[in-house]
């Protein structure tokens, strides 16, 4: 069968292609999504100090090297059998949270946007973020790297470092935050929820206000119904940083 | 340079983590500034390119190709070769390409015993047939492919003829800049020197205060509170600092933790382990053989620690095989 490569698959964070055969009429027969990458992480991780993995682990994921520091930093905290005081924790949740708004502005504005705001059938060269920036304005394409620099201070001002941060330690963090620095993470924070709710209305003037896009979003093609799962804190509210896995079905029950 | 003036580049990413293309992204503002002087080619995180279109380039169309990760596949290091053949200039961009970073540690171990741990022993795994990785795979349709997973990491230049290394796990922001702006105006150093980073050390460039260190006992991270305001090598915790060459503005033990060697040997130094552990065996505090073993005897993981993110560019590169090509 005629086989045609997508490679490598791109606007994502890691390496893929996909392989898709056509049968004698030209349709697909099957797609086979490859995944032509390791390094190995689960083996050489064995061998080296368990509280180092704060450091080597969020090498799995450049993009998102928060989620593993404080993954395996929890991990410490039950391998050594320690609660963080309050503070410490309180810490850990601001990080988690400015990497939230951070890596969700990556996510939305550079690697998804381009389907968007672009549309699917505009021309290669020009659908990626620099695309979107053209389109949109350079006003707006400002306001979007401000607003994700500034997420990405509170990072490295609490992580010490805003790619791969190291501030995790067993039982605690490793770095206190002074009352200036904390008066810059609520201005900061303040400023992240105006963003926000701008980048809502951005989606639906842009995408939701465009019938192409919200028909092509909801054809059979593009839409996979899917159970969710997430943290939440006591009162059922999400929580990024810690709680219970709550689970909902397709129609959010 | 293109007709319309402006510089070919070219970003790629072989075994590495991504952390590099968010040192891209954290140019913030600049970027705009790189659009206006730039034509981004290939850059897989961000633009739509793929390989084909690298390969229908005639050779050196790219001016200048930041190559970063490792080379664990055969896949990387065909990239590796395509790039180098389509690129004035190639730059080993961060600590995988440059020295093999944090992958690397995977010259510790084997390709089949890495394939049994992740494929077989994990905890997570569900697989009852005992597959492992195979470059061809049979499907009914036809056949699908997979690169060759290699025994032994090597670095950029261990494959390639590189003009430039920037170090940095990853490199910092305003280095990167610096070196896009030494780029535009076409003042680059010698071939082969490394760029973005400084001619110090870490130490240099850090804030605690540093006198004669004495170690009678070294400390992990979670077995001591340092003063803040002192060397954290001072006080016991193995610091990567003196052995590491400068750049990157000693961000790690501005919240009280050590430097780990992201940024690769101290110039002039050619193995920053053998020099990480010449520091560590200098400070020793101890009136006898056995007093000098015990102390540092007690260091846990030396390798992973001397050698965290430069092992395959170090003398020891890996630990040795034999001929079935299984750790010895």
């Amino acid at each position: 069968m005629k086989k045609v490569s997508i490679d490598p698959i791109t606007r994502l964070e890691g390496h893929g292609k996909i392989d898709i055969f056509l049968n004698e009429e030209g349709d697909v027969a099957n797609a086979y999504f490859v995944v032509p990458e390791l390094r190995g992480f689960e083996k050489f991780a064995e061998g080296r100090r368990v509280e180092e993995m704060t450091d080597i682990t969020p090498r799995i994921c450049g993009v998102c090297p928060e989620a593993h520091h404080m993954a395996s930093t929890k991990a410490c905290d039950a391998v050594f059998h320690v609660d963080p005081p309050p503070t410490a924790k309180k810490l850990r949740e601001l990080f988690y949270s400015a990497f939230y708004v951070a890596d969700h502005t990556v996510h939305f504005y550079i690697l998804g946007a381009p389907d968007f705001v672009l549309g699917p059938d505009a021309p290669v060269a020009e659908r990626n973020i620099l695309g979107v920036i053209h389109k949109v304005g350079v006003e707006i394409g400002t306001k979007v790297i401000t607003s994700r620099g500034k997420a990405m201070d509170i990072i490295g001002m609490l992580g010490g470092r805003k790619i791969h941060p190291t501030f995790g330690l067993p039982g605690g963090v490793s770095k206190a935050i002074t009352e200036e620095e904390r008066q810059q993470i609520e201005a900061t924070a303040r400023e992240e929820i105006e963003f926000g709710l701008f980048s809502l209305q951005l989606f639906r003037d842009v995408v939701l206000k465009n019938k192409a896009y919200v028909d092509l979003i909801l054809s059979d093609g593009f839409t996979m119904p899917t159970y969710y799962m997430g943290m939440v804190d006591e009162n059922n509210k999400v929580n990024f940083y810690d709680g219970k896995v709550r689970v909902v079905d397709p129609e959010g029950k | 340079m293109a007709p319309n003036g402006k510089l070919k580049l070219a970003l790629y990413w072989a075994a590495s983590c991504g952390g590099c293309e968010i040192a891209i992204v954290e140019l913030r503002e600049k970027i705009l500034i790189v659009d206006q002087v730039a034509d981004i080619l290939f850059w897989p995180v961000a633009i739509d390119a793929k390989y084909k279109d690298v390969e229908a380039m005639p050779d050196k169309h790219i001016d200048v190709c930041l190559f970063n990760g490792a080379i664990r596949t055969s896949e990387n290091e065909h990239l590796a070769h395509l790039l180098r053949q389509k690129s004035k200039v190639l730059v080993a961009f961060g600590s995988c390409a440059h020295e093999g970073c944090i992958p690397g540690l995977g010259n510790l171990f084997d390709r089949q015993s890495i394939f049994e741990r992740v494929y077989l022993e994990a905890p997570s795994v569900d697989n009852p047939q005992k597959i492992l990785p195979q470059t061809t795979t049979q499907v009914p349709e036809g056949e699908i492919h997979i690169p060759k997973f290699y025994n032994t990491v090597k670095t950029l230049g261990q494959v390639e003829d590189v003009d430039y290394f920037l170090p940095g796990c990853p490199p910092q922001p305003h280095q990167i800049w610096a070196v896009i702006e030494a780029i535009l105006a076409g003042n680059l150093p010698p071939k082969g020197s490394v760029v973005g980073a400084n001619e110090k050390t870490v130490c240099d460039e850090c804030k605690h205060k540093r006198e004669e260190k004495r170690i009678k006992k070294f400390y992990r991270i979670h077995e001591i509170i340092p003063d803040t305001t002192q060397c954290l090598f001072d006080q016991g915790i193995i610091c990567a600092g003196p052995a590491t060459r400068g750049g990157c503005g000693a961000l790690c033990p501005q919240v009280n933790m050590p430097c780990r060697g992201c940024y690769g040997p101290a110039p002039h130094q050619i193995d920053q382990g053998a020099a990480l552990l010449s520091a560590v065996s200098s400070v020793v505090d101890a009136d006898t053989e056995e007093e000098a073993a015990r102390i540092v005897g007690e260091i846990a993981d030396p390798i992973g620690t001397f050698y965290r993110f430069s092992l395959p560019s170090s003398l020891l590169h890996r630990v040795r095989l034999n001929e079935g090509g299984k750790v010895a």
